[in-house]
C-alpha cells in the first residue's frame, strides 16, 4: 500500500526541465532574416513556384530566386549542417544576389568573422552560372583563407542549387545526353597499363612549380582516379576482396565506387576530413550536381593490384550514394590544391580532369 | 645456428643437421583435400622456392595498414590488445574483466552491468568465432581464469558485450568456439578441481580432495548462458574443438586428484579428454543430468559414453589442431615429446573398435619442455619448447611415417617461450605467414624499466625453411596467447559509430528530471559543447548523468570527467553511456571533455554546482 502511494506521490513530483538539441551550441549557429527581393533586387513582385519564386517587374519575369535547402539539403559543411543560402539571378543565369539565412560553421575559430564569410559569398554576385567555377577558379579564398570545407562546400551549394532549379524552370536546358548506359558485369583480368590505355584510369599530373614550388623533374602530385563499377575496372584495380567488400559497403541502395590514388609528395587527401569529415581537395561535377565525399564513405588502400601498377603513397576507395550520380554519363573530377604564395600566404588552385566510363566496360541500358 | 650452440645443449646435440631435409616438408596429406586447401598447399609450396629464405619485411610505412589484426590476451591485467601484425603497433586495448579509468569501463553503468563489482580478471586465450572452419568476424571469447568467467567481445565495435560467470568450476583454463559449420557453442575448462558444488551446502568435503572435480563446460555463443557441464574426476587445462564439429578435446594433467606438487606428477600417464558432441546432446534431451548450482550437470567420469581418454605422457599442455582438421597436437610439457593424435580414428575408438591409446600415431622428440603446437599450413608443426628456450619447425608427415626427429629447424628465442601461433593457423586458411613467440623472460633484450620488465613477444618470418626473428617486441603484464586473423575477414565488420538506437535510453532531447532524492540529467555531448551549460543539484542527491554523443565525425569522440567525483568516460560518436552518484560534496565542480574533440575542446566544460 505504501509502495503504490509513494509512487503516486513521485510521478506528481517528477518535474522535467528540457529543451531542443538544436538550441545548444546556438552561439555558433547563425541564421538571419531574408526577403527574396535582397537576391533579385530587379524584382518587384514575386509568385511562389515549386521550389522556388519567380520575380517580375511589372508583367515581366527578370529572374528567379531560391532556398538552397530546396535543392541541395544532403550538402552540409564542417558543422554537418546544410548552408541554407537565398540565391537570385535573371533569366541569362546570371547571379543577382547571394545570402547565407543560415550556417552553424565555426569560422570564429579560425578567426574569421561573420563579415569574411559575407565577402566571400558576395563574389558569386555577376557570375553566370553557364560558367566553370571552382574555389580557386573563378572562386577566390581570400576572405576566409583556412575554412576550405566550408568555402568547397558552399560554391556547391550555390552552384548546384541554382543550376537545378535553372534546369526546372526551363532558364536552363539541359546537355544532350546520349543514350543512357549501364555497367556491364563481364570480368577479364586487365593490366595497369590496358585500364589506361582504355581510358577506365585517368591521370592529373601537377608539376611542383604549378602550385609554387620550386621546379623538379618529379612530379608534385601524380593522381589517377577511376571509377570502379564495372568489375573489369574495380576487381583489377582493387582484387577481388577490396573490390566485394566496396560492393557489400554500398549495400541494397547501390551507388557508385570512386577509385582515388597518388604518388608524389602531393596530397589529394589533404587533412581537412579530420576535423569536418569532409575531403575538401577534391569532389566530382556531374552536369549541375557536386558530389562531395565523407570520411564514412572512406576506405584506405594502399596498393593497386593490377599488374604493373605503380606503387602509390596515397589511395582511397570512395563510395557514392547519391541516387544522382549516373556512372553512365560523364562527370568532371575537380581538385583543389594549396598553393603556396611568398612564404607565409597560402591560395587555392584547381584542376579539372572529365571523365567517362569507356564503352568497353559498359551496355546499352535496359 | 653455430656448432658452438649445439654443444651447449645434449637435448640439442641429437638432434643435429636435420635442417637439410626441409624439402620434405611439403609432402601432401594423404587424406583428400578441399579444394581449396589443395591450392593453398599447392600456392604455399611453388611460393616456397621464391621465399625460402624468408625476407619478408615487418616494416609498415607511414600511412599504410597492417595485412594481420593480433588479438593478444592481457593476463592478469584483465583485457584484450589489438595489435597491427606484422608492424606490431599496439592499435586498441579492450577492457574485458578490468577496470579502464581511460575508457570510463567500471565507472559506467553500462560497464558495471557487466562486471557486477568484480574487476580482477586474468585472460588467458582469445579466440573468434567461426564459420566452415575460419574466422567470421563476429566475435571473440575470452577466459578470465581469476574469477571464472567467459566474456564475448562483439567486433563491430570492438567492446565486450556479455560476461557470463561459471559456477562449480575453478582456474577456468582452455577455452574454445565451435568451428564447424559455425560457432553455437563455446568450451572452457576448469583447471582447479574443486568441491561440487562449491558453498556451504558442501562443506563436508573442503578438505576432501578425492570429492574434488573437473568440469567441461559447454557456453552457448549467442545467448551466452550454460548449456551444460561435463563433470570429470580428471582436471582439464588447454582445450580445441575439431574441424567437423564432433568433437572438444582437453588435455588433463591431474587425473591424481593432487593438491601438491608431487602429486600432480605421481603417475605416468595423462590424458588428451575427447568429449562426444552427438551423446552429449542426446544425453541432454534424455534428462541424464544432475542439476547443481542451476546448471545441468552430466557425468563423464570413467566409464562414461561421453567422454574418451587417450592416453599421453605425463603432463600434457597444449592441443592444438592442425588446419587440415586431421590431427591433433598434444605437446608434452614435462614430457620432451608431442603425441600426433589422428582425430579419424576418434570415432573408432568412441565406437570400441581400437583402444583409446591406438589414436596416437606419432610421438616425436620435439625438445625439452613442448607447451603449444601451431601450424604454416604447409605440412610443418612449430612447438614452442619452454625449457630449451626455443621455438622447433617439425614435419608432421614425417613424425607419422615414424621419424623420431622430423626437426625441419630449430630456432633460439629470448627467452623462455610460452603460447606461439602462426598466422591463422586456428583455421582451415592457415597460410604461413608470420609466427608470434610469446616469450614470458625479456632479461636484457630492452632498456631496463625496473624490476618488473616487459615480456618479449618475438616476431618470426615463416616463409623460409628456417625461421627467422625479425623483430621484438615490449608486452605489459601478460599476454598468454594471440590469434592473428587476416584483414579482409575483420576489416569489413568494424564499425566507425555506434546506432544510436543501441543504448534504449540514448539522449535527443536534453533534459533534467528531479523526483524525490533524484535528478537525472539526459545531455548530448556536440563537439564542442554538453547539452547543458550547467547543472544545479542538492547535496545528497542521487545523480545520474545519461550523455549522448551527437558527432557523427568519424573519430570524434568526448570524454566526460566530473572534477572531484572519480568520474571519467568516454562516448564515441552516437554512443550513449551513463554514471550514477551522489552528490556528496557541495561546490561548484566542473565537468569537462578529456577526450580531444575539436579546436574548443578545452572549453568543452559546465559546471555541476552542488548546493548546500
Ligand atoms: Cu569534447
Amino acid at each position: 500500500m505504501t509502495g503504490l502511494f509513494s509512487v503516486v506521490v513521485s510521478l506528481v513530483l517528477v518535474l522535467v526541465f528540457s529543451y531542443d538539441v538544436r538550441a545548444e551550441g546556438s552561439f555558433l549557429e547563425h541564421r538571419y532574416p531574408y526577403t527574396p527581393n535582397e537576391a533579385l533586387p530587379g524584382a518587384d513582385r514575386f509568385v511562389k513556384k515549386q521550389g522556388y519564386w519567380e520575380g517580375y517587374k511589372g508583367n515581366k519575369m527578370v529572374g528567379v530566386v531560391l532556398l538552397s535547402k530546396d535543392w541541395t539539403p544532403n550538402l552540409v559543411g564542417y558543422a554537418g549542417k546544410h548552408l541554407e543560402t537565398l540565391i537570385g539571378m535573371d533569366t541569362a543565369g546570371n547571379l543577382t544576389g547571394v545570402k547565407v539565412v543560415f550556417h552553424a560553421e565555426p569560422i570564429v575559430m579560425i578567426g574569421l568573422k561573420e563579415d569574411n564569410y559575407k565577402t566571400f559569398i558576395r563574389q558569386y554576385v555577376g557570375k553566370s552560372i553557364k560558367e566553370k567555377l571552382a574555389v580557386g577558379s573563378g572562386i577566390s579564398m581570400d576572405a576566409i583563407t583556412g575554412a576550405t570545407v566550408t568555402a568547397v562546400v558552399q560554391n556547391s551549394i550555390v552552384l548546384g542549387s541554382a543550376r537545378r532549379a535553372a534546369l526546372k524552370s526551363g532558364m536552363l536546358q539541359a546537355r544532350k545526353t546520349e543514350a543512357p548506359r549501364q555497367v556491364s558485369q563481364a570480368f577479364t583480368a586487365q593490366s595497369w597499363k590496358e585500364l589506361l590505355d582504355k581510358g577506365a584510369v585517368q591521370r592529373i599530373t601537377i608539376k611542383p612549380e604549378t602550385v609554387g614550388l620550386k621546379a623538379e623533374a618529379q612530379p608534385y602530385l601524380d593522381l589517377y582516379f577511376a571509377l570502379a563499377d564495372p568489375p573489369a575496372v574495380g576487381r583489377n584495380l582493387l582484387g577481388a576482396n577490396a573490390y566485394e567488400q566496396a560492393k557489400a559497403a554500398l549495400g541494397k541502395r547501390g551507388g557508385s565506387i570512386l577509385v582515388v590514388v597518388s604518388s608524389g609528395p602531393g596530397s589529394f587527401k589533404g587533412t581537412g576530413f579530420v576535423r569536418g569529415g569532409i575531403f575538401d581537395r577534391f569532389h566530382l561535377e556531374q552536369e549541375a550536381k557536386s558530389f562531395i565525399f565523407r570520411d564514412v564513405d572512406y576506405t584506405l588502400i594502399s596498393e593497386i593490384k593490377a599488374a604493373g601498377a605503380p606503387p602509390i603513397r596515397e589511395g582511397g576507395i570512395f563510395l557514392i550514394h547519391n541516387k544522382d550520380f549516373d556512372p553512365g554519363d560523364r562527370f568532371a573530377f575537380n581538385l583543389v590544391l594549396p598553393v603556396r604564395v611568398g612564404t607565409t600566404s597560402k591560395e587555392v588552385k584547381s584542376f579539372e580532369q572529365t571523365y567517362r566510363l569507356p564503352d568497353a566496360y559498359m551496355e546499352k541500358a535496359k | 645456428m653455430s656448432k658452438k650452440r649445439f654443444n651447449r645443449r645434449d637435448f640439442l646435440k641429437t638432434l643435429g643437421i636435420t635442417g637439410a631435409a626441409a624439402g620434405a616438408g611439403l609432402v601432401l596429406p594423404r587424406t583428400i583435400l578441399s579444394e581449396h586447401a589443395q591450392k593453398q598447399i599447392f600456392e604455399a609450396s611453388t611460393a616456397h622456392a621464391a621465399e625460402k629464405n624468408g625476407g619478408q619485411s615487418y616494416e609498415i610505412k607511414p600511412g599504410e595498414l597492417d595485412p594481420y589484426y593480433g588479438f593478444w590476451s592481457g593476463g592478469h591485467s584483465g583485457e584484450v590488445r589489438i595489435l597491427g601484425v606484422p608492424s606490431m603497433r599496439q592499435l586498441h586495448r579492450i577492457p574485458v574483466f578490468c577496470m579502464d579509468v581511460g575508457s570510463g569501463y567500471g565507472i559506467t553503468n553500462e560497464s558495471k552491468k557487466l562486471l557486477k563489482g568484480t574487476f580482477v580478471g586474468d585472460t588467458h586465450h582469445v579466440h573468434g568465432s567461426y564459420v566452415n572452419g575460419t574466422y567470421d568476424g563476429k566475435w571473440l571469447f575470452v577466459n578470465d581464469k581469476g574469477n571464472n568467467r567467459v566474456a564475448r567481445i562483439r567486433m563491430d565495435y570492438m567492446e565486450t558485450d556479455a560476461i557470463v560467470s561459471i559456477p562449480n568450476a575453478q582456474g577456468l583454463h582452455g577455452t574454445f568456439p565451435q568451428r564447424y559449420p559455425k560457432t553455437e557453442w563455446v568450451v572452457t575448462n576448469t583447471e582447479f578441481q574443486i568441491p561440487v558444488p562449491n558453498d556451504a551446502s558442501n562443506a563436508a568435503n573442503f578438505n576432501k580432495p578425492q570429492n574434488y572435480y573437473g568440469m567441461h563446460t559447454i557456453i552457448d555463443a549467442a545467448t551466452m548462458g550454460i548449456v551444460c557441464q561435463i563433470m570429470l574426476d580428471e582436471n582439464v587445462d588447454l582445450t580445441a574443438c575439431d574441424y567437423q564439429g564432433k568433437y572438444s578435446m582437453s588435455t588433463s594433467y591431474n587425473p591424481e586428484k593432487g593438491v601438491t606438487l608431487a602429486e600432480y606428477l605421481a603417475f605416468d600417464t595423462d590424458f588428451l579428454i575427447v568429449f562426444h558432441w552427438e551423446r552429449i546432446r542426446a544425453a541432454l534431451k534424455a534428462g541424464k543430468y544432475k542439476t547443481i548450482s542451476g546448471i545441468r550437470v552430466l557425468d563423464g567420469r570413467k566409464g562414461s559414453d561421453l567422454t574418451l581418454r587417450i592416453p599421453v605422457p605425463k603432463n600434457p599442455h597444449g592441443i592444438n589442431i592442425s588446419p587440415d582438421g586431421k590431427y591433433g597436437v598434444c605437446s608434452g610439457k614435462v614430457s620432451p615429446t608431442c603425441s600426433v593424435v589422428e582425430l579419424a580414428k576418434i570415432d573408432e575408438a568412441f565406437a570400441g573398435k581400437i583402444k583409446p591409446e591406438k589414436c596416437v600415431v606419432a610421438q616425436p622428440e620435439i625438445g625439452l619442455g613442448p607447451l603449444h603446437t601451431t601450424f604454416d599450413g604447409r605440412g610443418n608443426a612449430i612447438t614452442s619448447v619452454f625449457i630449451d628456450s626455443t621455438n622447433v619447425k617439425w614435419n608432421i608427415d614425417r613424425a607419422v611415417k615414424g621419424e623420431k626427429k622430423p626437426h625441419v629447424h630449430v630456432l633460439d628465442i629470448s627467452y623462455q617461450v610460452g603460447h606461439i601461433m602462426a598466422t591463422m593457423a586456428e583455421t582451415k586458411e592457415a597460410d604461413g605467414k608470420w609466427l608470434v613467440s610469446l616469450n614470458k623472460i625479456s632479461k636484457d633484450r630492452f632498456l631496463n624499466v625496473g624490476p618488473l620488465k616487459p615480456e618479449n613477444e618475438q616476431l618470426i618470418d615463416l616463409t623460409g625453411e628456417k625461421l627467422v626473428i625479425v623483430k621484438d617486441e615490449p608486452a605489459y603484464i601478460e599476454p598468454h596467447d594471440v590469434i592473428m586473423v587476416r584483414r579482409d575477414l575483420v576489416e569489413p565488420k568494424v564499425k566507425h559509430r555506434y546506432n544510436m538506437s543501441d543504448h534504449p535510453m540514448a539522449v535527443h532531447k536534453n533534459e533534467i528530471i528531479r523526483k524525490g532524492n533524484d535528478v537525472i540529467v539526459r545531455m548530448t555531448a556536440n563537439a564542442p559543447v554538453y547539452g547543458f551549460q550547467e547543472v544545479k543539484v542538492k547535496k545528497g542527491n542521487k545523480v545520474t548523468f545519461y550523455v549522448t554523443n551527437h558527432d557523427e565525425i568519424t573519430d570524434l569522440s568526448h570524454g566526460f570527467n566530473i572534477s572531484n567525483y572519480n568520474v571519467n568516460f568516454v562516448v564515441s560518436p552516437y554512443q550513449t553511456k551513463s554514471v550514477t552518484f551522489t552528490a556528496d560534496k557541495p561546490g561548484v565542480h566542473w565537468i569537462y571533455c578529456t577526450n580531444f574533440c575539436h579546436a574548443l575542446h578545452l572549453e568543452m566544460r559546465m559546471r555541476l554546482i552542488v548546493e548546500v
